[in-house]
């Protein structure tokens, strides 16, 4: 199993009243798949992506990556994990507002210790394959809405990791441009064998999707494979 | 050099608040720098006051002399000293005095005085008695029943040109000796001791009245610099035998002005520690604001993979750039603001009796000590990179799921 989640529940301490934002949810996630999480605003979707990202501790339960216990890990060894590992991309882009284009999608790799000439070279190239290979100068204010996504999706995958995470991923996006971006990412599922999980409310990346699961007031409604289709 | 573009790129978001915070760093240095420059030019100026006022840069005595001022401690073969001092190539100038406890008075009043007996010509040459004479003349070389006076003095006991006064003192035989003389200049120093306690009358006459032949008390000595002192008096510890002289240096017998420069640095430095917290406040500030701005996207980079410690350097750079910038402009802008009134001078014109009784002058010529200068940047940098630790700090505290979704 790739991903495993036992029982993890989560409690925000909201001033001084405990928020249950996710009760004793257990999911596992194959490698390689392609899943969405849905569900009603409130239902908890961010909060389990950022647990399986280890960006967030769980408040009881455990997560598993590969077998190891990543919700035991320290902050510095989760850091390091994510930088590894994961990619994400998150909701409004959220890109570095004083680099340009191909230095957001650089500055991974920056982090991950790769020279300068491999670096541009390397966030050059993944732009081109996302067709914004003539705005890379251009600062992410610069950018229409649907090219700042595909900066901040180039970012989350420029370093390969194994899993991708994404959060309202193409809420703000038009149709048209949303389905683009759905099908580059279904091209890297398929030829990386990146494992990729989304949060959204979007018909459409649901329709796509190979598994949807459905979350209500911090539980799992539903699990259910479908049949993938491009 | 990611880090170093990001930090500046950082910098120029808000390109006002960088450059207030530059401006502050940058005129708190220089009038650091200048307050410095202001007090070394007043310190350089009261050591050559001093020195050309009275002291010379060294006095030889009779060891024991300049403490009990006892007319029979004369200086002890006088010929062989001045033979050996003169072979000296660091000394420039020498001159001999005598000088003992004396009384002066009218018919009306007396008062105690220290009576000094000069060489009118080579006393000129080592201090500027004559040109603070403000009525009168200088002494002449024969002018055996000649006296300069004090206006303090001349005041208190009701001196005028020309009047008639009686000097007594114990001659070395132990008897009173006693001469009339003639007030021929009444001078002004600005110093109260000199004006109010001194009188000066010629080596010869005072030797003859003192019964002390061809015999002194005081070697005065000027050298070519004052960098020099230190060595002479080593070479005089050697060469003249420090059990029967004392030999001391301009600062020993004036001690007040290292005395003034001690509690001047005190409080310069009281200063110094007030400009730097406020400047630290201000880059705190500032720093805090920024990151206060970038909660969001500081919790971005920390999701991605940005570890604790390259936030804090990052914060921590973006601080030293802006102190960077600043220092640069302190440094220039004190630099040049002392240069000028270096050469121009501040003028002091209407408080000039509080200065001049500290020895100061009353045209101030601001210098620039570079240990001082340093002195200031070092504690620049190390209080305002320690004031700047803080907002790093917290910055790499954050917790990313908050920074990204709850602010
Ligand atoms: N840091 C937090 N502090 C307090 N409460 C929180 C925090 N994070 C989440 N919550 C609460 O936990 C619950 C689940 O939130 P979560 O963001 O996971 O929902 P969601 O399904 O992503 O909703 P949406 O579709 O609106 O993004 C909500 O009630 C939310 O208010
Ligand atoms: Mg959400």
């Amino acid at each position: 199993m790739f991903i495993k989640a036992e029982n993890i529940s989560k409690v925000f301490q909201d001033r001084s009243l405990p928020v249950t934002a996710l009760k004793a949810v257990s999911v596992d996630i194959e490698e390689g798949s392609f899943t969405v999480l849905c569900g009603p605003s409130g239902s908890g979707k961010t909060t389990l992506l950022n647990l399986l990202g280890c960006l967030d501790r769980p408040s009881g339960g455990r997560v598993f990556l590969r077998g190891e216990e990543i919700s035991a890990l320290s902050q510095e060894k989760l850091t390091r994990y994510r930088l590894r590992k994961i990619g994400f991309v998150f909701p409004d882009f959220n890109l570095i507002p004083t680099l340009s284009a191909v230095e957001n999608v650089e500055y991974v790799l920056w982090l991950q210790g790769i020279s300068g000439t491999e670096r541009r070279k390397r966030a050059a190239a993944i732009c081109e394959r996302f067709g914004i290979g003539a705005l890379i100068h251009r600062r992410p204010r610069e950018l229409s809405r649907g090219q700042q996504q595909r900066v901040a999706v180039a970012r989350a995958i420029v370093h390969k990791p194994e899993l991708v995470l994404g959060d309202e991923l193409t809420s703000n996006l038009d149709h048209k441009t949303g389905s683009e971006l759905m099908g580059f990412l279904k091209e890297l599922n398929r030829e990386e064998k990146m494992t990729f999980i989304y949060a959204t409310h979007d018909p459409v990346m649901i329709e796509r999707a190979g598994r949807v699961i459905r979350m209500q007031d911090g539980e799992v409604v539903s699990d259910e494979k479908t049949r993938v289709h491009a | 050099m990611f880090l170093f573009k990001l930090a500046f790129l950082n910098i120029t978001r808000n390109v006002r608040r960088s450059l207030i915070t530059v401006m502050a760093v940058g005129v708190g240095l220089a009038a650091l720098i200048f307050l410095w420059g202001f007090n070394d030019g007043t310190i350089e100026q009261m050591r050559e006051n001093v020195i050309r006022l009275f002291t010379g840069h060294v006095q030889i005595h009779a060891r024991g002399f300049e403490k009990s001022l006892s007319p029979e401690l004369f200086l002890a073969q006088r010929e062989k000293v001045l033979i050996d001092v003169a072979a000296n190539p660091a000394v420039s100038r020498i001159t001999e005095r005598v000088k003992c406890e004396a009384l002066v008075g009218t018919s009306e009043n007396s008062r105690g005085v220290l009576l000094v007996g000069v060489d009118p010509e080579r006393e000129r040459q080592i201090t500027d008695l004559e040109d603070h004479i403000e009525a009168g003349r200088y002494l002449e070389p024969d002018g055996n029943r000649e006296i300069l006076v004090g206006d303090r003095l001349a005041k208190k006991i009701g001196l005028d040109l020309d009047d008639k006064v009686v000097v007594m003192t114990q001659a070395m035989d132990g008897t009173l000796a006693g001469y009339a003389y003639r007030v021929k200049g009444i001078f002004h120093t600005g110093s109260q001791q000199i004006d109010e306690v001194s009188v000066y009358i010629t080596l010869a006459s005072a030797q003859e009245l003192l019964g002390l032949g061809e015999d002194v008390h005081e070697i005065v000595i000027q050298l070519s610099d004052r960098k020099g002192i230190e060595p002479f008096l080593e070479w005089a510890k050697i060469s003249l035998g420090s059990e029967k002289y004392e030999v001391l240096k301009w600062n020993e017998l004036i001690p007040e002005v290292d005395q003034w420069t001690q509690w001047a640095e005190a409080v310069i430095g009281t200063i110094l520690i007030a400009v730097m917290v406020v400047i630290g406040v201000s880059i705190m500030n500032t720093v805090l604001m920024s990151i206060y701005e970038r909660t969001r996207e500081l919790g971005v980079m920390m999701a991605i993979g940005t570890s604790p410690s390259q936030i804090v350097q990052l914060i921590l750079l973006e601080t030293l750039i802006l102190e960077g910038l600043g220092i640069i402009l302190g440094l220039v802008g004190g630099y040049l603001v002392t240069i000028y009134f270096g050469e121009v001078g501040i003028s002091f014109h209407g408080v000039e009796e509080a200065f001049s009784r500290s020895y100061m002058s009353t045209v101030v010529f601001t210098k620039v000590e570079w240990p001082h200068v340093v002195q200031s940047v070092i504690t620049l940098i190390l209080l305002t990179s320690f004031i700047g630790l803080y907002p790093a700090w917290k910055a790499s505290r954050m917790e990313p799921v908050k920074a990204i979704y709850y602010s």
